[in-house]
């Protein structure tokens, strides 16, 4: 266990660099530095190719750090050649985006069982945190544990993946862009879950995500990678209060914001940038009728 | 009118033919559409979006029914690459579709196996890359661009076909919000040059991009219309669990509050101006 008040994830100046030395090296990182603290929700935004999916493969080691920069986990230093990266991939969990082709097992109980087994957890425990993870992604223990896992539809697969992730336990759950390309009903259900998740057990969220609309609900902090570097950070309602620098970056704002946005640079007395349609409603409504008394 | 250049009459289709009763995918589809045309089509995962583009492209044929493209009947076996030189297509995983280890190489392998000349191949594959703004990208290996960038080479690569029709089934829904807008502007630039756009997309503020929507349903069409119209029925589109976009929910909501604000604005600068009318020339709510 860290200890609170630590952050899970404290990343400083890190660089990355893919195939050094070749004609096709390519510069992913460039100095990112950021924290992730226990039990919060941080967005990760940025364009495609700014370096998110080579940013969270750092915090499980899937890519360890060979060039500038720290990454700390938990406390460890992932730079050190001792650690014990099985400990620190069981803490931090990584959903990647098309989460279903990581489904490799012909049963759903046992691709869930993968990560207990290879934790060594007697089958007993193993059996509790199946059924666990399978109840925190919303699919039934009796009904799917024995199902073909090659003949479930495209949105319970991904929930078997995040369950299997899940069934880890992990502290920080790192969710990288891991609802793309699912409906938005869909979407929905999967986030909702997940929130619930750190509701009840805590767990810290990391967002990897490309729609704004999202991440402005869902997240504490954001931080903005552009040519892999950490270019802007804050809460959404502060980072979506550039959308001048965020369209630079190949963002963009919730429609809603930029509405808010839009009035503001015309006079109107916009309180806040809202962050939801509830919010600008909310807003609008008051300004409008105001106006007219 | 001119004849359609897609015309699905009584389409049905199944994927498990031997099952008692059979599974539909698809059940009882008409439509029409005309050269020139946008049309987007929205629904859930399962709803038969994809079904139906296969079938338009004859990567699946109907169980029931007639899918029939500038008058070439998909049944046909003769009619099916004359139909995919017609209809091209890009699909969500850019994974799935690029094949060469060099990106200009993977935008020419098309036009490439079709006989093009090497002047024309040149200039197709340059245009398709500047036309996705992958052309500063065209010596680098695909696997190693990130997902939003592969994608647009995988449009490039169908772009470079030429092609009468693109359908794009959920092709924006791995990029990043100015990838998204980079797709739509060349899918745009192509409608303005008459090429036929069929875009499946989840994302509602795309869809206000088509001439025309179609909503799909378990297999079927539920609604049809101009985007305005059809997101004008917020209830309708809430009761089949989709969205709509952002600034139509909250001009929606201001409505419902002020029966004399519009109801169904599309577009930020449409709520903006909405906004701005009642406050300064309209003198407030009435």
């Amino acid at each position: 266990m860290s200890d609170v008040g630590q952050p899970v994830i404290q990343v400083n100046d890190l660089h990355h660099v893919y195939l050094r030395g070749t004609p096709l090296e390519v510069k992913a990182l460039n100095g990112v530095t950021l924290e992730v603290r226990p039990g919060e929700a941080v967005g990760i935004i940025g364009r495609s190719g700014a370096g998110k999916s080579t940013l969270v493969q750092h915090f499980n080691g899937l890519i360890r750090c060979r060039e500038r920069g720290r990454v700390i986990v938990t406390g460890h230093d992932m730079a050190d050649p001792s650690v014990n990266v099985r400990l620190i991939r069981q803490r931090v969990g990584l959903v990647f985006q098309h989460p279903e082709q990581q489904l490799f097992e012909r049963l759903v109980g046992d691709d869930i069982a993968f990560g207990p087994k290879k934790l060594g957890l007697p089958p007993a425990e193993r059996r509790e945190r199946v059924r666990w993870a399978m109840e925190m992604v919303g699919l039934d223990f009796e009904r799917f544990k024995d199902r073909f896992t090659f003949s479930l539809s495209g949105g319970e697969r991904r929930k078997v993946a995040i369950a299997g992730v899940l069934a880890l336990q992990p502290q920080v759950l790192v969710m990288d862009e891991a609802t793309t390309g699912i409906d938005p009903s869909g979407r929905k259900e999967i986030l909702d879950r997940i929130v619930g998740l750190r509701k009840a057990y805590g767990v810290t969220l990391v967002i990897v995500s490309s729609n704004m609309e999202e991440v402005a609900s869902l997240v504490d902090r954001l931080y903005v990678l552009e040519d892999g570097r950490t270019v802007l950070s804050g809460t959404p309602r502060e980072v979506f209060a550039h959308p001048d620098r965020l369209m630079g970056y190949g963002l963009g704002v919730p429609a809603v914001s930029a509405v808010a946005n839009d009035l503001l640079k015309h006079g109107v007395p916009i309180p806040r940038t809202p962050l939801t349609v509830t919010e600008a409603v909310e807003d609008l409504w008051r300004i409008l009728s105001s106006s007219g008394t | 009118m001119a004849d359609p250049i897609i015309r699905m009459s009584d389409v049905y289709f199944t994927y498990t033919p031997q099952a008692e009763p059979p599974v539909y995918a698809l059940e009882g589809i008409n439509l029409e559409v005309h050269a020139g045309e946008y049309l987007v089509i929205v629904g859930h995962n399962g709803s038969g979006k994809s079904t139906l583009a296969k079938l338009v492209n004859a990567l699946l044929r109907p169980s029931r029914g007639d899918v029939v493209v500038k008058g070439m009947n998909t049944r046909q076996a003769e009619n099916v690459l004359p139909i995919r030189a017609t209809v091209g297509m890009v699909f969500q995983n850019p994974d799935n579709q690029i094949v060469a280890t060099i990106v200009e190489e993977d935008v020419a392998f098309g036009p490439a196996n079709l006989g093009v000349p090497e002047a024309d191949l040149r200039a197709r594959v340059d245009w398709a890359l500047e036309a996705v703004g992958m052309g500063a990208y065209r010596k680098r290996a695909p696997h190693l661009l990130s997902a939003g960038q592969k994608q647009r080479v995988a449009i490039a690569g169908a772009m470079a076909l030429q092609p009468s029709v693109l359908i794009l089934d959920e092709s924006t829904a791995m990029l990043d919000p100015a990838g998204r807008e980079d797709v739509l502007a060349a899918v745009r630039a192509l409608h303005s040059q008459g090429v036929t756009i069929i875009t499946i997309t989840h994302f509602m503020h795309e869809a206000v991009e088509g001439d025309r929507m179609i909503v799909m349903e378990a297999g079927r069409i539920v609604m049809e219309g101009t985007p305005r119209s059809v997101f004008a029925q917020v209830e309708t589109l809430r009761a089949l669990r989709l969205d709509v976009p952002q600034v139509t929910e909250l001009s929606y909501e201001l409505h419902r509050r002020d029966a004399t604000f519009p109801a169904n604005l599309l577009t930020v600068g449409e709520v903006t101006q909405a906004i701005q009318c009642r406050l300064s020339g309209g003198g407030g709510v009435q």
